[in-house]
């Protein structure tokens, strides 16, 4: 018997975020530890936390899990896992362990299911290099699934989205638009083959972005995921104090992801987004309306986006052409802060 | 009054909806959404409000109803582009548009190739109806580079309102975003959606 997944979900992947707005309101009530080995913690938005170990050496710890993005079980393993993976090469890390996070309904789905989804995240560990040591399983429906990873850094080589400075470029090095692409899937929208370019994408891991962005010492980059293109973005801006202007004409779009957001196509996730980032965006009065809102769409497993002095920009692009990331290509410009920290221009 | 009733429906489907209905309906015209979804009830206002549509909204028992006019000026000529287009009403324009997927004209040798696109692209200035539109991809995106033969006639041509849309993937994959200081920057469907509105497609 064949499962469908997507029978289980209404929103999947990173579309399933707590609305970014009210997750900072509550984060602000926590507690911070107060450890100077802490290197990088939810402070600054970044995607993981890192902890130094000694001066050669320091954790990298992330986790990430969500409901299925797509019918197939093994596929959805292979997605979920390489969109957990993601956080640590953003920060420039290798993973290293992982622990599976699992939660299943054993009693309303067959347990091939479950394997098969495990086997999917085992996939694309072994392509990783990461060892899965262990993991958690509970009984609950829908299904989700992700990983834990700590991964390796040294502690003077830390990617952040801290790192951004005025007069880089930015390079965006997987094409966007997965959200309205599944959201379009489910209504009988969109074709096969922009389903079946979305699921490429999300599968891809950005481990050779990571190693670009080492061998050019490369200090701010961020992974596109739920807040969407704009929202980590305008993350990234914020944590490095600056402003970020994208061009939004020369952003990659998967498949007929323009078309789809035309015909109103437009996830609630992109609209959560937009909602967060209001007070801080100025957009161009010549922007499109549905590429402003392609800007907001909630990634799934997407590419990194990085901050590149100007002077290495070609060498850069070349090297992530060349090592797999073939749709790369600069976005937008960091500038002086001047009062908003992100500009959508057309 | 059309009523389009979205009850029941997740987001998208609400907007898509009321895309269409705003699609099939004439400028002015009033129609109303209904919805019990609260996600959509903010979604579906944000996206009127910045598509410049006039609504209201009435709730009675957990169901919305928006009433919405479709908006009497189209987005499209609000683009700053189009005005300045209007400012040069002298230059006739005609239906078709001009592709430009090479740096030379025909196949043959390379110099004779670019010694004719040059007197090409030098001709379209004369001719009694300017393009709508000018592509420009693959190779074809070097003839805007600053130290191309033709990029003076280019711009004259862009000055008289004529619009260069330049293949964005192709300017980043030759690397030519710093020397390239005319026209506008156009996604492939932008480009297929200029070819396919156009009468006739000229390619030199």
């Amino acid at each position: 018997m064949k499962v469908d997944l997507l029978q289980t979900v209404e929103s999947g992947g990173c579309s399933a975020k707590i609305p970014p707005k009210q997750l900072e309101e509550l984060l602000k009530q926590l507690p911070l530890p107060a450890d100077p080995n802490i290197l990088v913690d939810i402070d600054t938005h970044d995607d993981a936390g890192v902890y130094r170990v000694n001066d050669d050496l320091a954790l990298v710890f992330t986790t990430d899990f969500f409901p299925p993005v797509c019918s197939d079980p093994y596929e959805f393993g292979q997605i979920a896992a390489a969109n957990s993976v993601s956080d640590i090469y953003a920060m420039g890390g290798t993973p290293v362990i992982a622990l599976n996070i699992m939660m299943f309904p054993a009693s309303r789905l067959p347990a091939e299911a479950y394997r098969d989804i495990l086997l999917g995240g085992a996939d694309i560990a072994a392509k990783a290099g990461l060892r899965i040591i262990g993991g958690h399983s509970i009984d609950d429906f829908p299904p989700k699934y992700g990983l834990a990873v700590v991964g390796y850094v040294h502690p003077k080589k830390i990617i952040t989205n801290a790192g951004a400075r005025a007069g880089d470029v930015l390079i965006l090095t997987k094409p966007i638009g997965t959200g309205v692409i599944l959201a379009g899937q489910r209504l009988g929208m969109a074709s096969d083959n922009d389903v079946a370019e979305a699921k490429d994408l999300m599968k891809t891991l950005n481990d050779s972005g990571a190693s670009v962005m080492k061998k050019h010492m490369i200090k701010g980059a961020t992974d596109i995921t739920g807040f969407g293109l704009a929202g980590h973005t305008l993350k990234m801006a914020k944590a490095s104090s600056v402003k970020i202007t994208l061009n939004m004409s020369r952003v990659p779009l998967i498949g007929k992801t323009y078309s789809l957001a035309d015909q109103g196509c437009i996830p609630g996730a992109a609209f959560r987004n937009l909602d967060f980032a209001d007070n801080d965006t100025v957009c161009d009065e010549g922007l499109d309306y549905n590429l402003k809102m392609t800007a907001f769409d909630a990634q799934t497993s997407g590419g990194l986006l990085i901050s590149v002095p100007e002077k290495k920009e070609k060498e850069v692009l070349e090297d992530l052409r060349r090592t797999g990331m073939q749709s790369s290509v600069v976005i937008g410009t960091v500038s002086e802060f001047d009062g908003k920290h992100l500009c959508l221009s057309q | 009054m059309r009523t389009v009733d979205t009850r029941g429906l997740q987001c998208p489907a609400p907007i898509i909806a009321t895309k269409k209905a705003l699609n099939e309906s004439e400028k002015g015209e009033t129609f109303q959404v209904i919805t019990d979804s609260k996600v959509t009830l903010g979604n579906l206002s944000r996206f009127l409000h910045d598509n410049k549509n006039e609504f209201s909204v009435s709730e009675s028992q957990g169901v919305w109803t928006f009433t919405i006019t479709k908006n009497t000026v189209d987005p499209i000529n609000q683009k700053a582009e189009e005005y300045c287009n209007n400012e040069v009403p002298h230059f006739s324009r005609g239906n078709f548009v001009v592709a430009f997927s090479s740096d030379k004209m025909g196949t043959g040798d390379d110099k004779l190739g670019s010694l004719l696109m040059e007197n090409f692209v030098k001709a379209i200035k004369d001719m009694d109806h300017l393009p709508a539109k000018i592509v420009f991809y693959n190779k074809g995106v070097f003839l805007g580079r600053d130290d191309s033969p033709v990029s003076g006639h280019l711009k004259e041509i862009e000055q008289m309102g004529v619009s260069l849309c330049f293949c964005a993937t192709c300017v980043n994959y030759y690397s030519l975003a710093e020397e390239i200081h005319i026209g506008i920057l156009s996604n492939m469907y932008e480009i297929a959606r200029i070819m396919a509105s156009a009468s006739n497609i000229i390619k030199p």
